[in-house]
C-alpha cells in the first residue's frame, strides 16, 4: 500500500522492492520504538489519571510517599515526553528519513548501535522514572530525571541522530530537488536540536547546575525548545512528507516553505521566553518573547498555506492514518493561535499559572505533536510488517477516544483557567475559595484523562496484537 | 539546501540566536550576580541559608512541590495581583535566587506561591500539623498529605517537645505520638527561610510596605 506512495521512482515494481528492502533494514529499531512508545504512553495517561484523581480527592492513596501528586505528576509528563512522544519522533524520523532518502540502514555494525541505542533509551526511561518514585527527582521542571539518566538519554540519541541527519547528504535524488524537500529539512532540524536544546538545559541545570539566579531563564528557553524545535519539526516533517504524498498532490505555493521553515526556526527559540512575563528574569527577554510569540504565526500560516489544500487523500482518504494527519494539522493551526493569544501581554498576566497554559501544552504535545506521530505509526506497521495488521474498528476507536479526550480537556482546563485567573485578579477572592470555584472543572478533568488512558490501550492492544504473530529478529 | 552543509549552517545560526541571547546572556551575566551588603545586619542579601534549609530544597524537588507551586512574585508592571495577594512585598527578582541550588520557579498554581511563606507562616507548628493534614488547619485545600514525612512512634517516658498537637480524626492512639521525620523538619526550615521581604537595589522595599507584610496571611 505505502510502498509506492513514499518513493519517487516511477516504476511500481522495482519500487516495492525497494521500499521492502529498506523497511526490512529499519525494521528491528523502528518497531521497538513504535512499541515501547506506545507502552509508555499508557503508563503515563494511568499515572496522568491517578494525579487528577488526587486532584478531586486529597486524600486518595493518602501517605503513600511515592504516589504523592508531585511525584505522580512528574512521572507521568517525563513519561509522555520521553517514554512516548521523543522515542516515536525519534522512530518516525528514522523510518520517514530512510524512505523518503531511499537508504537502507546497512551494516552490521550500525545495526548493533542502533539497536543498542534503543535499549538504552529505554532504560533510562524506566531508571529515570524509578528515581523519581523513589525520590531523586531534580526538581526542574521537564528534566526530573537525575543526571545520569538523562546523560543515558543524550548519549543514545547521538548514537541514532548521526546517522539519520546523515542520510540527508546520502538521500537519492540529491540533485532533483525530490519531493519531500521540505520534510527532510524539518527532520534533520529536529534530530539537530534536540541534542543541543537537552544537551545544553542538562549542562546548565543538572550535570553542572548554573547559579540559581540564572536558572529562570534557560527553564524557559528548554521548554520551549523541546516542543518547537525537536518535537514540532519531527511532526511537521511527517505532515510534509506524508500529506503530498497521499493525496498526489502538490505543495501549495511550494516558494514559501523556506521561509517558513526558516522563521519557524528563528521565532521558535524565542516564542517561549513570553512565558515568563513579570517573571524574575530580564523584561527585554520577555518581551522579545511576546514578539516571538505572536510572529511565530506567520511560518504556522505558511504551513497551512502549504498543507490545508491537500484535502483528497488518494487511497488513505477516509483511514485513521489520513485522519490522524488531518487531525494533526488541524491542531498545529489551533495550537499557533493559541500561542499566539497567551503570548499577548494583557492574557498572559492572568493566564499564566493556571490551566489555560496546560491547555495550550496539552493542544501542543497531545494534539499538534502526537497526531502526526500516530498518523505514521498506522502509515509504518503495516509497510514494515508487510501485510495489513491493524483492527480497524480499533484503530477508528482510538481516533475518537483520543479526539473526544483532547478536545474534552483542553476546553475543560481553558474554562478552569479563566475562572480561576480571573478570580485571583481579586485580591478579595481567597485563594481556597478560587479552589472550590474549580473543583467541578477538576472531576471532569478526571473523566477526560480516563477517556485518554482508554484510548492508550486501544492503541497499545492494536499494536501488540498486530506485531503478535510476528519474529522480531527474523532468521538470518 | 541541497548538501547537508548548507542546511546545517543555516540551522546553526537560526538557533545560535536565542542560544546566544538567551542561555548564554543569562549564564555569563546573571550567573555571577553577588550578593548585597546588609546595612542592618552586617550580613548579606540574600542571607545565606542554614543547612537543614539547603537539606530541605532537596526534599522540596522530591516531593515534586513545583508541580503546584511557583516560587516568583511577578512585576507589578505586568500585574498587581501577587503582591495584592500578599504574596510578597515586593517583585521578585534574579538575585532573590542566588542561594538556591535550584530555582524553583513553577509554573502552575494549584497551590499559593511560596516565595514569602516565611514571612506570611512563620511557624513551624502550623507547617508540621498542615503537612500531616493539610485540611486540618487549611479548610478546603485541596493539597495532599504528607503524612509519610512523620513517624508514629510510642511513646517513651514523657511526651516529646516536637510531638503534633493533633486533634480529632488526626490525633494518634494513646500512648503514641507524631513527630516529623528529618525530612519534614528540614523541609519546613527551608519553607520558613523563604522570605524575600528584604530590599535590593533593583528591588527596593518602601517602608510602610514592609511594616504591613503579612497583612494577607494565609487566605
Amino acid at each position: 500500500m505505502s510502498d509506492t506512495i513514499l518513493s519517487h521512482h516511477h516504476d511500481p515494481e522495482s519500487d516495492g522492492a525497494k521500499a521492502a528492502c529498506i523497511d526490512a533494514s529499519v525494521r528491528t529499531p523502528v518497531l521497538l520504538l513504535f512499541g515501547n512508545a506506545l507502552h509508555w504512553l499508557v503508563v503515563a495517561a494511568f499515572l496522568a489519571l491517578l494525579a487528577s484523581v488526587k486532584l478531586v480527592a486529597p486524600g486518595f492513596l493518602g501517605g503513600v510517599a511515592f504516589l504523592g501528586y508531585g511525584r505522580l505528576e512528574a512521572m507521568s509528563r517525563d513519561l509522555f515526553l520521553y517514554g512516548w512522544a521523543s522515542q516515536a519522533a525519534i522512530a518516525a524520523g528514522i523510518w520517514l528519513m530512510a524512505r523518503f532518502c531511499d537508504r537502507t540502514l546497512g551494516g552490521v555494525l550500525l545495526r548493533t548501535l542502533i539497536n543498542s541505542a534503543v535499549v538504552l533509551w529505554n532504560l533510562a526511561v524506566l531508571l529515570g522514572t524509578l528515581a523519581i518514585l523513589a525520590g531523586y527527582s531534580t526538581g526542574v521542571e521537564w528534566l526530573e530525571y537525575p543526571n545520569w539518566a538523562s546523560a543515558m538519554l543524550f548519549l543514545s540519541f547521538l548514537m541514532i541522530g548521526i546517522w539519520v541527519v546523515c542520510l540527508f547528504d546520502r538521500r537519492a535524488g540529491i540533485e532533483s530537488g525530490a519531493r519531500a524537500e521540505t520534510a527532510l529539512w524539518y527532520l534533520v532540524a529536529g534530530f539537530c536540536c534536540f541534542p543541543w536544546v537537552y544537551g545544553t538545559a542538562n549542562l546548565l541545570l543538572t550535570w553542572k547546575p548554573l547559579q540559581a539566579s540564572a536558572q529562570g531563564a534557560v527553564q524557559g528557553w528548554f521548554c520551549n525548545g523541546f516542543l518547537i524545535l525537536w518535537l514540532l519539526p519531527v511532526a511537521l516533517g511527517a505532515l510534509y512528507g506524508l500529506l503530498p504524498r497521499l493525496s498526489g498532490q502538490h505543495l501549495n505555493r511550494r516558494n514559501l516553505a523556506p521561509l517558513g521553515f526558516w522563521l519557524l526556526l528563528f521565532f521558535g527559540g524565542w516564542a517561549g521566553l513570553a512565558r515568563l512575563i513579570g517573571g524574575p528574569i530580564p523584561a527585554w527577554m520577555t518581551s522579545a518573547g511576546v514578539v516571538a510569540g505572536v510572529f511565530f504565526l506567520i511560518p504556522i500560516l505558511i504551513v497551512m498555506i502549504n498543507l490545508f489544500g491537500l484535502r483528497k487523500g488518494g487511497n488513505e482518504e477516509g483511514t485513521t492514518v489520513w485522519q490522524f494527519l488531518r487531525g494533526g494539522l488541524a491542531f498545529v493551526l489551533a495550537a499557533g493561535i493559541l500561542g499566539a493569544f497567551t503570548a499577548l501581554p494583557g492574557i498572559s498576566a492572568f493566564a499564566r499559572f493556571t490551566g489555560v497554559t496546560a491547555s495550550v501544552d496539552l493542544v501542543w504535545l497531545l494534539g499538534a505533536v502526537s497526531f502526526p506521530l500516530f498518523g505514521v505509526i498506522y502509515l509504518a506497521l503495516p509497510s514494515l510488517l508487510g501485510r495489513e495488521c491493524w483492527c480497524a474498528s480499533l484503530s477508528g476507536l482510538h481516533y475518537w477516544l483520543t479526539f473526544a479526550g483532547i478536545g474534552l480537556l483542553a476546553v475543560l482546563l481553558f474554562l478552569d483557567g479563566l475562572v480561576a485567573g480571573l478570580a485571583l485578579l481579586d485580591p478579595v477572592v481567597s485563594f481556597l475559595n478560587i479552589t472550590s470555584y474549580v473543583q467541578p472543572f477538576h472531576v471532569l478533568e478526571s473523566a477526560a484523562r480516563l477517556l485518554l488512558l482508554a484510548a492508550a490501550v486501544i492503541v497499545a492492544a492494536n499494536f501488540t496484537r498486530a506485531l503478535a504473530a510476528e519474529r522480531l529478529f527474523p532468521k538470518k | 539546501m541541497h548538501r547537508l552543509s548548507t542546511l546545517l549552517i543555516g540551522i546553526l545560526l537560526v538557533f545560535l540566536t536565542s542560544w546566544a541571547g538567551v542561555v548564554a546572556y543569562s549564564s555569563f551575566q546573571l550567573g555571577h550576580l553577588d550578593p548585597v551588603a546588609d546595612a542592618d545586619t552586617g550580613g548579606t542579601l540574600p542571607p545565606n541559608l542554614r543547612g537543614d534549609a539547603i537539606a530541605g530544597q532537596r526534599v522540596y524537588a522530591a516531593e515534586g512541590c513545583v508541580a503546584c507551586h511557583s516560587q516568583q512574585v511577578r512585576q507589578t508592571s505586568v500585574t498587581g495581583t501577587d503582591i495584592a495577594r500578599g504574596w510578597g512585598v515586593r517583585p521578585s527578582v534574579a538575585r532573590d535566587y542566588l542561594r538556591d541550588s535550584t530555582a524553583f520557579l513553577g509554573s502552575t498554581r494549584l497551590g499559593q506561591d511560596l516565595s514569602n511563606v516565611g514571612v506570611r507562616l512563620p511557624d513551624a507548628k502550623w507547617h508540621y500539623r498542615h503537612l500531616y493534614h493539610p485540611g486540618s488547619v487549611s479548610e478546603g485545600s485541596i493539597m495532599p498529605s504528607f503524612s509519610h514525612l512523620f513517624e508514629v512512634r510510642k511513646i517513651q517516658g514523657q511526651h516529646s517537645d516536637e510531638a503534633l498537637d493533633l486533634m480529632g480524626a488526626d490525633a494518634p492512639k494513646a500512648g503514641y505520638e507524631v513527630v516529623p521525620t528529618a525530612d519534614a523538619k528540614n523541609l519546613v526550615a527551608y519553607l520558613l527561610s523563604l522570605r524575600h521581604d528584604y530590599p535590593l537595589p533593583e528591588a527596593p522595599v518602601k517602608k510602610s510596605e514592609k511594616n504591613d507584610k503579612g497583612a494577607g496571611a494565609s487566605k
